[in-house]
């Protein structure tokens, strides 16, 4: 790994990021209009049924943390497309740089873009409707940690079908996450779901981590099961998408990466 | 001198499914040639000759079906492979982010290729190519000639050892493609570049190229540089116009088995060179009488049309000269 060289690659996006209003948008734009929507939707159902107690921590909470799955898979099949887009796969292919400091990069720049957005979102939530997301303190941590590596592993495997396949699977660079969303117990818990899904939602890591989430909010306890579990299944998932990525980019070769950029 | 490059046995071959009968196509097959330290060695071929599948092959962005590629004396594993900081390319195929200034295009790969220093060495690139006042200009407000010129900074931004170039001067205009090669030339004068060279353009090629190696449908049909690729071409035409003695032309052609025809009223006589002053000699002595003679020797493009239609079963034998 060279530090230089993943410079150059994380450089490369934020030059993208200062000349880009579209990946501007989607930091901040975006999710300042989902939480003005489903703050005030919560709000109202809150008002409504009064029973319905801690509602818009709950919901905006899902919310914002959601954005940090988004965000770890977006860095990585998003800019992986911008070079497929330029025509520029070959260039920064077969430069010096490495596979391995090409994800590295993306995950780093993933990590500060969504400390960006994260920050933003807390921030306006907090001016919005007084739900005070910091008050997780230290657990913000490990939540954020598993959450982005399930986005990683995700964005590895959805990267992988786009070297292998190009641009014909792109709109999966930004839906590909979403078809673990129902499963992810984001804005109700897992045994609200029928028998069927409850079975993918135990096998999907981010369940744990919205499921631990609405503990801390209810009960103040730190769930530990629901972290281990949730991270020993984030290192497996990552492990295999690795493997698949390094595979898919292998057989891209054996095909000519210059085809993904026709 | 030393090898640069050293390519052995390079095998591409794909492989195709259609209603399930497995098809294979053989685009580059089994060719090997080296380039020297400072050479300019050309690639050429028709479309579908295996020219840019070669280049792929040699930067790692295509996995080869069999053969051995050595760069430096060490052979090259494809991507991620050492040999990748000291060489660098440019091609048709492959552009660089538009919404990007060129200073920072240029940023970015002197990251990739680590080079020190890298703020000076876009300076004195941008003076060398005139555009210091481009500079902070996204590629998307650059001309096409001004763009090539971008990609041509890009491939020397880590003082490469060799540069691939997929054509290079594809649709550039014709003063444009000329301060190009006048460019490269300069650079294998100062920095003793080795290059790597496709083009459509036979002229481009005999003029920069110290070798020439010929692809059609994946294999070498020639290698040498321009001059010997034309010495192989033997034929050479005569173009006259005849005042008197057309039939003992005729009689002496037949006789000694040369080929003769005429067309807007000139004879056209296709000979070996060396044969020239002896069959103008001959038909002089017999009492024919000429004028406004031009010997039409082959060009580089003959060549390459021949190989274009398959038809080299003797060099020169098929294809009459382009000239007018």
């Amino acid at each position: 790994m060279n530090l230089t060289r993943i410079k150059g690659i994380i450089l490369r996006h934020l030059f993208l990021f200062k000349h880009s209003w579209e990946r501007v948008s989607d930091s901040f734009y975006w999710p300042a209009m989902d939480i003005v929507l489903w703050g005030l939707t919560s709000l109202y159902i809150q008002k409504s049924q009064n029973q319905v107690s801690g509602l818009v921590m709950v919901f905006l909470t899902g919310l914002i943390f959601w954005q940090v799955v988004w965000r770890g898979q977006y860095e990585l099949t998003v800019n992986l497309l911008e070079e497929l887009w330029n025509q520029n796969m070959v260039n920064v292919f077969c430069s010096p740089l490495k596979l391995s400091e090409w994800v590295t990069g993306m995950i780093g720049l993933g990590f500060i873009k969504m400390l960006g957005s994260l920050i933003f979102a807390i921030v306006l939530t907090l001016i919005l409707y007084t739900v005070n997301l910091f008050s997780f303190g230290w657990l913000l941590i490990p939540f954020l940690i598993l959450l982005l590596m399930s986005g990683w592993w995700v964005g590895l495997l959805v990267s992988g079908a786009i070297v292998r396949f190009g641009r014909q699977i792109q709109t999966l660079a930004w839906a590909g996450v979403f078809i673990l969303a129902p499963f992810s117990a984001i804005y109700y818990p897992v045994s609200a779901l029928p028998f069927w899904a409850q079975i993918i939602a135990r096998m999907t890591p981010i369940s744990y981590i919205f499921e631990g989430m609405r503990k801390v909010v209810q009960s103040g306890k730190i769930p530990i099961f629901e972290f281990l579990f949730s991270f020993i299944l984030n290192l497996v998932y990552l492990v295999i998408s690795v493997i698949v990525f390094r595979q898919a980019f292998a057989k891209s070769k054996e095909l000519g990466l210059s085809r993904l950029d026709d | 001198m030393s090898k640069i490059l050293e390519v052995k046995k390079l095998t591409k071959i794909f492989n195709s499914q259609k209603r399930n009968i497995k098809k294979q196509f053989r685009a580059v097959d089994s060719i090997s040639f080296s380039v020297q330290e400072g050479e300019i060695l050309g690639l050429l071929g028709p479309n579908g000759a295996g020219k840019t599948t070669t280049i792929q092959m040699l930067l790692g962005a295509l996995t080869p079906t069999s053969g051995e590629i050595y760069y430096f004396g060490k052979p090259f594993s494809g991507t991620e492979d050492p040999a990748l900081n000291k060489i660098n390319f440019a091609s048709g195929y492959a552009n660089i982010p538009s919404r990007l200034t060129i200073k920072e295009n240029l940023t970015v790969f002197a990251h990739f290729y680590q080079v020190a220093n890298y703020q000076d060495k876009i300076k004195r690139l941008a003076t060398e190519f005139e555009v210091q006042d481009l500079l902070n200009k996204p590629l998307t407000q650059l001309s096409s000639g001004q763009k090539t010129r971008v990609m041509l900074m890009k491939t020397m931004i880590n003082y490469p050892h060799l540069l691939l170039l997929d054509e290079p001067t594809a649709s550039l205009d014709p003063d444009i493609s000329q301060k190009v090669r006048q460019f490269l030339l300069s650079q294998r004068e100062k920095y003793n570049v080795s290059l790597l060279f496709t083009s459509h353009n036979m002229n481009e090629i005999q003029e920069i190229c110290d070798r020439v190696i010929f692809l059609n449908q994946g294999k070498i049909v020639a290698e040498d540089t321009p001059m010997g690729i034309l010495k192989k071409m033997k034929r050479t035409y005569i173009r006259m116009v005849i005042i008197r003695g057309e039939s003992d032309l005729i009689g002496y052609s037949r006789d000694n088995h040369f080929d003769l025809s005429f067309k807007k009223g000139k004879a056209l006589v296709k000979i070996d060179e060396e044969v020239i002053p002896k069959f103008l000699y001959e038909i002089s002595g017999l009492g024919v009488r000429y004028s406004d003679i031009e010997i039409l020797r082959p060009q580089l493009e003959d060549f390459f049309l021949q190989v274009a239609k398959e038809n080299i079963t003797e060099c020169g034998d098929k294809n009459e000269p382009n000239q007018n």
